[in-house]
């Protein structure tokens, strides 16, 4: 029996459209997006521009993303991967967060339907705060606070890189609502926008790359919110609102939010993918110009260098799919949405690199988008779980808990 | 005999470069990429130090520094901060190359003017992409037969050229394929210089395209008609070792900076630096700049002595393989600070960038192959 790795013709129809259109319409914005830290104003109508299907959190009026045969999570990676082939800025401003997967993965019957449904029928954004000033991969150390107070939970703390948080229609952050009890006392609540002592201190922190994707920093000062906002709270009897007794959520607050991002690991390998493969094409376009000016040897080692970069991407990208392919089956990928995660990131900055020192000085100017991918991409192995956390998780897979301890 | 021991006189040299490194320079690297343009205070100080615009003591100034002594001096200074001192080294080149092939009459008229001046420039035109080493240039300088001589060819990263006078370019002869150098000014018929274009960084040094359709007397070609090759040869290879040394600063400060960083960060109840794939990545990147400083250090001291037979070869190799170490240094500098390392809260983003630009500058494809990082 063979195996197949193509996908669909038609999810392949699908993601080439939206591919032509992000190349012709998105990338002539990427310059201006990089030096105003902003996506540009009128990136309403570049999406009203797209001509598929495509996830608008700004309107409610349009034709849902289709479905196919391939399943949602291969779709996203592809779909990923043709959005970002013009520029990283579209993603951030399709993008509707992860705070809505933590809310599927914590939250009971009702806060699902109340905080996830309405953002993927409906459009919105769902934004996640876990990292703290003070730590990032070790997520045991969150010190923002949540103290009960009658019927309600005051959050106090500092989050930051928290995607979209300042436009988002809540947060979903983490706080320990008992510092005795550890990495056990974290759990996840929702904080609605708008919410009095939930502060944006910083709506966008000045990066290396992604410098249009908002990342801010979120203050929250005796924040109060209601009981039920805490994500799996049933209630101080262990009912939820409408008096039926479910099993308490298995999932710790940490394990909600690291699940959270494991599901959407491969999705940023395949936002590198989008940049990294419009930087070998537009380098072997300028190079094509050039190629008198190298001597026989040089050239027939750059068509070698493209050639085998581009093996690279293609390798990458069956690395996602089949992480992915699992998740489509309802099958735990955790350990190969990790083997993603660690795979594409590191290779996709060398490519890129590369294609900057084979055009020369003028590889690294301005005038060329190259140096803008090489400082977007570095952000791919750190964000959403760094390269050395991957080999921690794949590690453990392997060896047990003792793996990668000291 | 092998003998590492450095002379008292290199020695003072890096300690005074480290310091201005860290009063001067590191401080100042900011302003001096907004601005794009280097600050006035950094440039006199570094011209006092005689080691930027080295010109010999018969001529006004405190002497031409070896190869050696250059190299450590530039690496130590990058260590500060690579843009900075680019531009100033940069602006010094075309007096070092005055002084190394110069005729006596070159010498007298131009140089005492290098000596004393702080503003007076000179750049040496050289880059042009596509792997070329100086001898592969496609500019050429030759005879027009009739006492003059034509320079013509496309010159990349040519550091503020429209100030420089003059800009030193250097071609081949197509007559005898031999290297030459003419001096130039930046405002005359036939030279064109290109706006200043921003790149991923190096800013201040104002890197732009000149073009040269443009004919000069004999006595601006440097060293004369006659002018001796290898003598030119060997102040370019100095000249193109001088980014090696900036990207091994480069690469050595942002190592230094993100193992600091490892050992006060703490997670998972201890530094990070107790972690074996933080402390081994540091390890390792540690391990490829005291291997890729013995290469050039070892060039370095040919270069004094005269060169070897295949100068130009060994010098490209030598400053791809430092590009090749500073490109990967300075990224594990960020990987190391994660987050942190992302935000421009942290200096090790700029040496990312920094160490990109100068890899770019003289890379030959030839010289190494892209692999996968796994």
């Amino acid at each position: 029996m063979a195996l197949t790795f193509a996908l669909s013709s038609e999810l392949q129809k699908h993601g080439q459209a939206m591919k032509e259109w992000s190349a012709a319409e998105v990338r002539p914005y990427a310059r201006e997006a990089d030096r105003t830290h902003r996506p540009p104003a009128n990136w309403r109508e570049i999406l009203d521009l797209c001509p598929v299907a495509i996830t608008r959190h700004d309107r409610r009026d349009v034709l849902p993303v289709p479905s196919f045969s391939d399943g949602k999570w291969i779709r996203e990676l592809h779909v990923t991967e043709a959005l970002c082939y013009g520029d990283i800025w579209v993603n951030d401003v399709v993008g509707q967060g992860i705070g809505h997967l933590t809310v599927k993965l914590m939250g009971t019957v009702e806060q699902i339907e109340r905080w996830y449904r309405p953002i993927v029928e409906h459009g919105g954004v769902a934004a996640f705060g876990l990292t703290e000033p003070h730590f990032g991969s070790d997520t045991s150390m969150v010190a923002t606070t949540a103290t009960r107070d009658g019927d309600t939970w005051v959050i106090n703390g500092t989050k930051m890189y928290c995607s979209g948080g300042s436009n988002a229609d809540y947060v979903v952050i983490f706080a320990n609502v008992d510092r005795s009890l550890g990495a056990a006392g974290i759990k996840a609540f929702v904080v609605p926008k708008g919410t009095p002592g939930f502060i944006v201190a910083k709506e966008n922190e000045e990066k290396l790359g992604i410098r249009a994707w908002q990342t801010s920093e979120l203050l929250f000062q005796d924040c109060a919110i209601p009981l039920d906002h805490q994500l799996g709270w049933r209630g101080d009897d262990g009912m939820d609102a409408v008096g039926s007794k479910e099993q308490p959520s298995t999932r710790s607050g940490r394990g909600g939010a690291l699940g959270a991002l494991a599901q959407n690991k491969p999705n940023i390998s395949a936002m590198g993918l989008g940049i990294t493969q419009a930087a070998i094409d537009v380098t072997a376009d300028v190079l094509k110009g050039q190629r008198l000016g190298f001597t026989p040897r040089r050239w027939s080692q750059i068509e070698n260098e493209i050639e085998r970069m581009n093996v690279a991407l293609e390798r990458i990208r069956r690395v996602n799919f089949g992480a992915q392919w699992l998740l489509d089956r309802g099958l735990p990928n955790k350990s190969e949405a990790s083997v993603s995660k660690a795979f594409g990131p590191p290779t996709f900055e060398k490519v890129i690199r590369r294609c900057m020192m084979l055009l020369g000085p003028d590889g690294t100017s301005h005038e060329l988008l190259l140096e803008k991918w090489y400082r977007d991409s570095k952000i791919l192995d750190i964000f959403e779980g760094s390269a050395q956390v991957q080999r921690i998780i794949i590690g453990r897979t392997l060896m047990g808990a003792d793996a990668g301890r000291g | 005999m092998f003998d590492l021991d450095v002379s008292d006189e290199t020695a003072a040299v890096v300690a005074l470069c480290h310091s201005l490194a860290a009063d001067l320079l590191s401080p100042a690297a900011k302003a001096g990429e907004q601005t794009a343009s280097l600050p006035d205070a950094v440039r006199l100080a570094l011209f006092e130090t005689g080691l930027t615009v080295p010109v010999e003591e018969a001529f006004g100034g405190g002497g031409r520094p070896s190869c050696l002594t250059q190299f450590a001096a530039v690496e130590a200074l990058a260590y500060g901060d690579p843009g900075l001192t680019l531009a100033v080294v940069w602006s010094g080149l075309g007096a070092s190359l005055i002084g190394a092939v110069g005729t006596e009459a070159q010498k007298e008229k131009l140089l005492p003017r290098f000596a004393t001046d702080p503003n007076a420039r000179s750049v040496v035109a050289l880059y042009e992409g596509h792997g070329r080493s100086p001898s592969e240039s496609a500019t050429t300088i030759t005879s027009d037969g009739s006492g003059s001589w034509v320079v013509r060819g496309t010159k990349l990263a040519v550091s503020d050229a429209a100030t420089a006078d003059p800009v030193i370019v250097v071609g081949v002869d197509p007559v005898d394929a031999i290297l030459r150098a003419a001096m130039v000014k930046p405002d005359v018929a036939g030279v064109k210089v290109g706006v200043p274009e921003r790149h991923i960084a190096l800013d201040a040094a104002q890197l732009s395209t000149v073009s040269f359709d443009t004919t000069v007397t004999a006595d601006a070609l440097l060293g004369g008609p006659g002018a001796d090759p290898n003598a030119l040869l060997l102040a370019v290879s100095q000249a193109r070792l001088l980014i090696a040394a900036a990207g091994l600063g480069t690469a050595q400060r942002a190592v230094d900076y993100a193992s600091k960083y490892a050992s006060e960060r703490v997670a998972f109840g201890k530094p990070i630096s107790a972690f074996q794939g933080v402390s081994f990545m540091l390890a390792d990147a540690s391990i490829r700049i005291a291997a890729a400083k013995v290469d050039a250090l070892a060039l370095a001291s040919q270069i004094d002595s005269g060169g070897v037979d295949d100068l130009e070869r060994q010098t490209t190799n030598c400053v791809n393989f430092c590009g090749v170490v500073a490109t990967q240094a300075t990224r594990d500098g960020i990987q190391v600070l994660g987050g942190h390392g992302f935000i421009t809260d942290h200096p090790v983003e700029l040496w990312y960038r920094s160490a990109a630009a100068l890899a770019s500058i003289d890379f030959d494809p030839l010289c190494s192959a892209f692999e996968p990082a796994l």
